[in-house]
């Protein structure tokens, strides 16, 4: 049951409808993948579209038989009416997390929109994903402080970092305890140091799959298995601590262990690792 | 048979940078590279430039076949640095790299003016580390290269991840004395950007050890077959080196 932690829905997967959801897993069902935490994409850039993608990834994932895990996104400047789209989205649709694109959304992590919608999200006990990695408004740093000020909420790093700011996510899982960071962009050498130095209960996995056309599942998947992560956290990072932080169901043990990825072929393999 | 260069290595002795040449070369053969440029590592493109571009020199000596020696200059040395960059390139240094967020200036600044200018007389490619900070994104490195254009500049990463929305606008742009290396670019990104410029302006580049060469070749050459594509794959930067590329 590996869960992937950082999708986005891309309308143009759907073969029958614009909610069919069949093309896009079979994606992921080609690398092993069960669930999916799944984010708006177009709503991000123009909060014009985001009511309506909004209901159509609510739509989409209703329609996965439970695999897709459907998160909403606001723009925080709306004031009052953000609380209520998102209010909205966590009750009547049943989205499971709220996603912010600080520097696409033109928004601070430290401003007091962002305050108000930790507390609903802490409130309905759902996380908040950040994209990360990139300055002027998307420092892990920034988003730490965000998470110290609302110990109560569950608050992602969708990429750890990225590039150039993977010891600062490091630092920064290590400032806020609530803070999770999501394996999804750092290049090998960064993933072997943020395996090796953060917490292993907060570490998530994400491909990025749908952000554009291609299949990004299979790269990023093959390159948590060259960083070394042991057996033990790679349960943990795939199947476990999503569980924890999405309340997904306990996994019932059974005698596969999809989570175990294929080793790296000798082809590929690393003369440090 | 296509001649496969890696554009970017660095041989470093700390951090996520450890490598040496013989482990570098054990990588190249998995992957099927024939030559590399090797760099210095972090803290010598800081702070120590000479003694890290001797070290590299040193340590390529044996391989001079393989590998290619870089080498560094901070532009905050002033006179120094241009006497930096003219010692490291009589003692082998290829390629001049210069890493703005490392080294604490921003591209556009007229600070590293002199030392641009030296490597123009030099006849020395730069390779800039460009990425999602303020110090070096692909937008600045084009006003430089119109500042400078005598001088054969190396876009690095193509301002990987996030100035990618940039990149379009940066291919229409960017001068003549522009190329544009892919290491840290995603592969079905570097695909993209195949699409919006003339294949002889594209350079094939790993960045190990912070990447795995053969894994990174493998998954890029499904978008971009190294048969169909010698010129990404190592005809290019061979041409810079050689000063033969226009």
């Amino acid at each position: 049951m590996i869960v992937d932690c950082h999708t986005h829905w891309n309308a143009s997967y759907s073969t029958a409808g614009c909610h069919d959801p069949v093309a896009w897993l079979e994606v992921l069902d080609r690398h092993g993948v069960m669930h999916a935490v799944v984010l708006p994409m177009e709503g991000l850039a123009d909060d014009r579209l985001i009511r309506q993608e909004n209901d159509d990834v609510a739509a989409a994932c209703s329609a996965s038989s439970g695999r897709m895990i459907s998160f909403c996104t606001v723009n925080p400047h709306w004031g009052k009416q953000a609380d209520e789209e998102l209010i909205r989205c966590l009750e009547v649709s049943k989205h499971r997390g709220l996603k912010i694109h600080p520097w696409l959304q033109g928004v601070s992590p430290n401003g007091r929109d962002m305050d108000r919608l930790c507390e609903i999200a802490a409130e309905h006990d759902i996380p908040v994903l950040f994209h990360d990695g990139t300055p002027c408004s998307s420092l892990p740093s920034q988003i730490a402080l965000l998470a110290r000020r609302h110990p109560r909420a569950k608050i992602i790093l969708g990429h750890c970092g990225l590039y150039e700011h993977w010891r600062e996510a490091i630092a920064a899982m290590d400032y806020a305890e609530n803070l999770w960071g999501c394996l999804c962009g750092p290049h090998l050498a960064a993933l072997r140091e943020l395996l090796r130095r953060c917490d292993p209960e907060r570490l998530l996995w994400g491909s990025d799959f749908g952000y554009g056309q291609a299949d990004p599942v299979g790269y990023r998947l093959g390159l948590l298995d060259l960083a070394g992560a042991g057996e033990r956290d790679r349960y943990r990072i795939l199947v476990d601590n999503p569980r924890r932080v999405l309340g997904l169901p306990p996994v019932v043990a059974t005698e596969r262990k999809p989570w175990i990825l294929r080793r790296p072929s000798p082809a590929v393999s690393h003369p440090s690792s | 048979m296509v001649q496969i260069v890696d554009a970017y290595c660095t041989l470093g002795t700390e951090r996520e940078t450890a490598l040496n040449p013989a482990d570098l070369l054990r990588l190249m053969d998995q992957a099927g590279i024939d030559r590399a440029i090797v760099a210095p590592e972090d803290r010598e493109i800081a702070v120590e430039n000479a003694s890290g571009n001797r070290r590299v020199v040193g340590l390529v000596s044996e391989c001079e076949n393989r590998l290619i020696p870089a080498c560094t200059a901070n532009p905050w040395y002033g006179r120094q640095a241009c006497e930096e960059l003219r010692r490291a390139v009589a003692d082998g240094g290829r390629l001049l790299v210069l890493a703005p967020a490392l080294q604490g200036f921003l591209l556009t600044d007229e600070l590293a003016d002199p030392l641009l200018e030296e490597a123009g007389r030099l006849r020395v490619p730069v390779y800039v580390h460009t990425g999602p900070h303020s110090s070096a994104s692909p937008t600045q490195l084009v006003l430089m290269a119109e500042r400078h254009p005598a001088v054969r500049f190396i876009l690095g990463h193509c301002g990987s991840t996030d100035y990618h929305h940039d990149m379009p606008a940066v291919f229409r742009a960017a001068p003549k004395n522009v190329w544009f290396e892919l290491s840290l670019v995603r592969p079905w990104a570097a695909a993209g950007y195949a699409g919006l410029t003339d294949p002889s302006r594209l350079i094939f580049g790993s960045a190990a050890p912070r990447n795995h060469p053969a894994y990174e070749l493998r998954h890029l050459s499904q978008y971009l077959p190294v048969a169909d594509n010698p010129l990404i794959y190592g005809e290019n930067i061979i041409r810079l080196l050689e000063g033969t590329a226009s």
